[in-house]
């Protein structure tokens, strides 16, 4: 296939995972403020600690300063990951980027893959943060989120497993592995920071809310049904082989999609690319939870991020740049 | 059965019916032979529009209007709201074209392309015609599209114009003119078959009361032409579909058509010589080319041979051409043969390549570059349509009866300054076809032109009917999409229609697919199977 058009695949496929990301991470804080011990007053002070481990993750920190100063308001925050076409990771944005790939593989794409895309950045340019919030946030994260699930199912069903989607695998499952990494990498570093003044209570809340961002709440509770603790955390969000959003589920998926698309048959990687993700893999199929805790986790994760950045540089030196 | 719609009295119109304020107005009009009375071809269509409520058809539009919009089958505007995308209309009456006057437009055609590509063979090579003094020299060569750089090529099967769009118009008669010919890269297809899929999802039963020839089989055809060009005998060679990029405004077709076909659809960029061949940037290496249908201009081609400011083209393509390393389609420099003072011998043209006379008439032409004429095109500025030579689009035009003093005087000077660059034509009073006008809920007749598609390969084969064009604003004769027109789903009946538009027993699907699929030679024979009931 040609270069540019894989290159638009493999594109296609973060967004729409970076899109759902955002979506979960945005409508989990939202809500667990509403019900968190935090207090809910306008007070920028608090919203400040309530926004700022989003900003975070999304690593648009500084880009939120630029543009609102250190007005975390609810209405700022919910602008900038929604509608806010100055930033280039809002909603809007990369769904409007995901159909720009789009239409430049046009032929590529089932013509039912298309029509989905199309109509999600349709729908989604549609709205303006004062809708969302007059209507109800949680009913457009909830759209946001079907229309990346409608997605990748007509997918499924539509298109061949040929290099065009393994293409589209790699950037979403890349995508999805670095995003887990950011968001344990986050929150744990503020939880750890506050040590356990603020009491179990609040702990768990947090972790509880960790776990639903990545959607893994409820299968995290039927693995684990004594309680949530930090290292069980981690354990299932990083060394899991089974979870879909866990790191090591990710990775596999994508060395999977990668692995065939180089095609070689006697598992000897055929490029640097190959190696690198194999490597990785091997990491997190042979690492305990203790062998992370031990190295500290946040080192740990960083290196996983920027594994993952080098692995995607190595499939663009491979396959994508001539 | 389907419930019967005709009453023995005539129709049944009630009091809501969308034609109740239908008029002629003197024009040729496509549904009726005269007030309220529907032609016989028309009669069953008619019956069933007038059945329907302005809400129901308004309701149609509306599914039509979101498939179009979701699909993004749409074109951008520039220069207005940033990134508005805005569909091209739909109209959702058909235009019927019965059988037999299909087959005449059909004859027509095919020995219009024939000369054409023999005059194109002949004025890169030998140029008899000239030396004959059939067609001046100095228009030939001194037009904006010819291209003097190719004298003297070989193009691959000595083809040069490989997909043809040709408008033709009917008079107030009835009778068909060509208006012109389209031989770069003709678009609208892509709307062919869109419109034939939608009409088929919003109105399936007008499928089961009228025998439509089916059109689907275009990208099949033409990718079986675009093979056939291919330089390398080889079982399987790369075609693909050169796109100026997704922000040209017939974008969608270029991909729909691409992926009709099954085949890469590649920017400049993805292109590069080497060694004197054509390669595709791959994720497994280059790839060679062996085939390029392009959808951009000739200017744009190649920066090395034409305008070396463009970015679209592939530097080096067209050296590779010259040494028939890589096919074009269609073949650099047609656009001559389309230039619209070269328009007017093309009658002459056909006599002289085919010993023939024109079956299809042109629109009476006068040419500003000779003397005689001019003076009556200037005389007559408030009567005439003027036409820049190479302009499209509907643009660089003065119709003139509905044009003010100040752009006569505007188009008598351009005419002056640039005597070669214009034509004039009386104005066609062309015909029109009921179409549907949402604040009148109701129709009202519009006017339309028609291009079919004709491909020419190893054979020449024409899609049956093609783009019926339509303006859609109130007594415009400007159909083109950039000036506001719509377009319409476009049947040819197939033979054994009867009148009724009721189909007699089963339909015989073999039958429809010979006349669909008929080209110049599997015309089918007296007795042969597609004449039987």
């Amino acid at each position: 296939m040609l270069s540019r058009e894989a290159d638009s695949m493999f594109w296609i496929g973060r967004y729409i995972e970076r899109v759902e990301a955002t979506a979960r991470i945005v409508d989990v804080q939202y809500h667990s403020e509403l019900e968190g011990a935090f207090p809910t007053a306008h007070d920028n002070s608090v919203t400040g600690a309530l926004w700022g481990p989003i900003l975070a993750i999304s690593g648009d920190a500084d880009r939120f300063a630029k543009e609102f100063g250190s007005d975390q308001s609810e209405r700022n925050v919910l602008h900038f990951f929604t509608c806010d076409l100055a930033n280039p990771n809002a909603i809007a944005a990369c769904i409007s980027r995901a159909r720009e790939n789009g239409r430049g593989v046009r032929e590529m794409l089932s013509s039912e893959m298309y029509e989905c895309l199309n109509i999600f950045y349709l729908d989604v340019t549609k709205w303006t943060v004062d809708k969302i919030l007059a209507s109800s946030p949680h009913s457009y994260f909830n759209g946001v989120k079907n229309a990346c699930h409608l997605f990748r199912g007509i997918t499924d069903r539509t298109m061949p497993t040929d290099e065009a989607r393994r293409f589209l695998e790699c950037g979403m499952y890349l995508e999805r592995a670095e995003k887990t990494a950011r968001i344990l990498d986050v929150k744990y570093h503020i939880l750890l920071e506050r040590g356990n003044d603020d009491g179990f209570p609040l702990d768990q809340h947090q972790w509880t809310a960790v776990l639903k961002s990545v959607g893994a709440f409820e299968a995290f509770r039927k693995a684990h049904r004594f309680g949530i603790t930090p290292a069980k955390v981690v354990s299932y969000l990083v060394l899991n082989p089974d979870f879909p959003s866990s790191i090591c589920y990710a990775i596999r998926r994508a060395e999977r999609a990668l692995r065939s698309i180089g095609g070689s048959t006697n598992g000897v990687p055929v490029n640097r690319a190959e190696r690198l993700i194999s490597r990785l893999m091997s990491d997190l199929t042979f690492l305990t939870t203790e062998d992370i805790l031990e190295e500290g986790l946040h080192p740990f994760l960083e290196t996983v991020q920027s594994r993952c950045n080098e692995i995607g540089n190595a499939i663009s030196e491979a396959y994508l740049r001539y | 059965m389907n419930v019967p719609l005709v009453t023995e009295q005539g129709v049944d119109l009630s009091p809501m019916s969308l034609f109740d304020k239908y008029t002629l107005d003197g024009f040729y009009d496509e549904m009726f032979e005269q007030p309220n009375v529907p032609r016989s071809c028309y009669k069953s269509l008619h019956a069933t529009l007038a059945a329907l409520g302005p809400d129901d058809f308004e309701q149609r539009a509306q599914m039509a209007e979101n498939y179009m919009v979701n699909q993004g089958i749409t074109f951008t505007v520039y220069g207005a709201e940033e990134g508005l995308e805005k569909t091209m209309p739909v109209d959702l009456v058909p235009r019927i074209i019965t059988y037999d006057e299909w087959e005449g437009i059909e004859k027509g055609l095919i020995q219009r392309i024939r000369a054409l590509n023999l005059f194109l063979e002949d004025i890169y090579h030998d140029q008899n015609i000239l030396k004959d003094g059939i067609v001046p020299r100095d228009l030939v060569v001194n037009g904006k599209h010819f291209r003097r750089e190719f004298l003297g090529a070989k193009v691959p099967k000595d083809l040069y114009v490989h997909i043809c769009g040709t408008d033709l118009v009917r008079d107030d008669k009835g009778d068909y003119y060509i208006l012109e010919d389209n031989l770069r890269s003709p678009s609208g297809v892509s709307y062919v078959l869109q419109n034939r899929l939608l009409m088929t999802r919003i109105f399936p039963q007008l499928f089961r009361e009228n025998r439509v020839l089916a059109v689907d089989h275009y990208c099949s055809q033409l990718l079986s032409n675009l093979r056939y060009l291919s330089p390398r005998q080889i079982d399987d060679p790369v075609v693909v579909l050169l796109t100026p990029g997704e922000f040209n405004s017939a974008y969608f077709e270029h991909a729909f058509i691409a992926q009709q076909m099954g085949i890469d659809l590649v920017q400049g960029s993805d292109l590069y010589t080497e060694n004197n061949i054509v390669w595709m940037k791959t994720t497994r290496g280059p790839q060679r080319v062996d085939v390029i249908y392009r959808r951009i201009d000739d200017d744009f081609l190649d920066p090395l041979t034409f305008r070396p400011d463009s970015s679209l083209g592939v530097p080096g393509l067209l050296n590779v051409y010259r040494s028939g390393n890589v096919a074009l389609a269609n073949a650099v420099g047609t656009g001559i043969a389309d230039d619209k003072v070269i328009y007017a011998y093309v009658p002459a043209i056909i006599k002289y390549y085919l010993d023939e006379d024109a079956l299809l008439p042109n629109v009476p032409t006068f040419l500003s570059a000779e003397p005689a004429q001019r003076d009556h095109i200037l005389k007559n500025l408030d009567k005439l349509v003027v036409k820049s030579a190479n302009e499209a689009g509907g643009y660089g035009m003065l119709m003139g009866p509905q044009s003010t003093k100040a752009q006569q005087d505007e188009f008598a000077e351009k005419i002056k300054a640039d005597p070669r660059n214009f034509i004039a034509q009386p104005l066609v009073q062309i015909s029109r076809a009921p179409a549907f006008v949402p604040s009148a809920r109701g129709f009202e007749g519009r006017h339309i032109d028609l291009r079919p598609y004709i491909l020419v390969g190893e054979e020449i084969s024409i899609i049956p009917g093609g783009l019926t064009r339509v303006a859609l604003q109130k007594g415009s004769y400007v159909v083109n999409s950039s000036q506001g027109g719509g377009s319409k789903d476009t049947w040819v009946l197939a033979r054994n229609s009867n009148t009724n538009g009721q189909t007699n027993g089963s339909i015989d699907v073999e039958d429809l697919r010979m006349q669909s699929n008929k080209q110049v030679k599997q015309r089918p024979i007296e007795g042969d199977k597609s004449q039987q009931e």
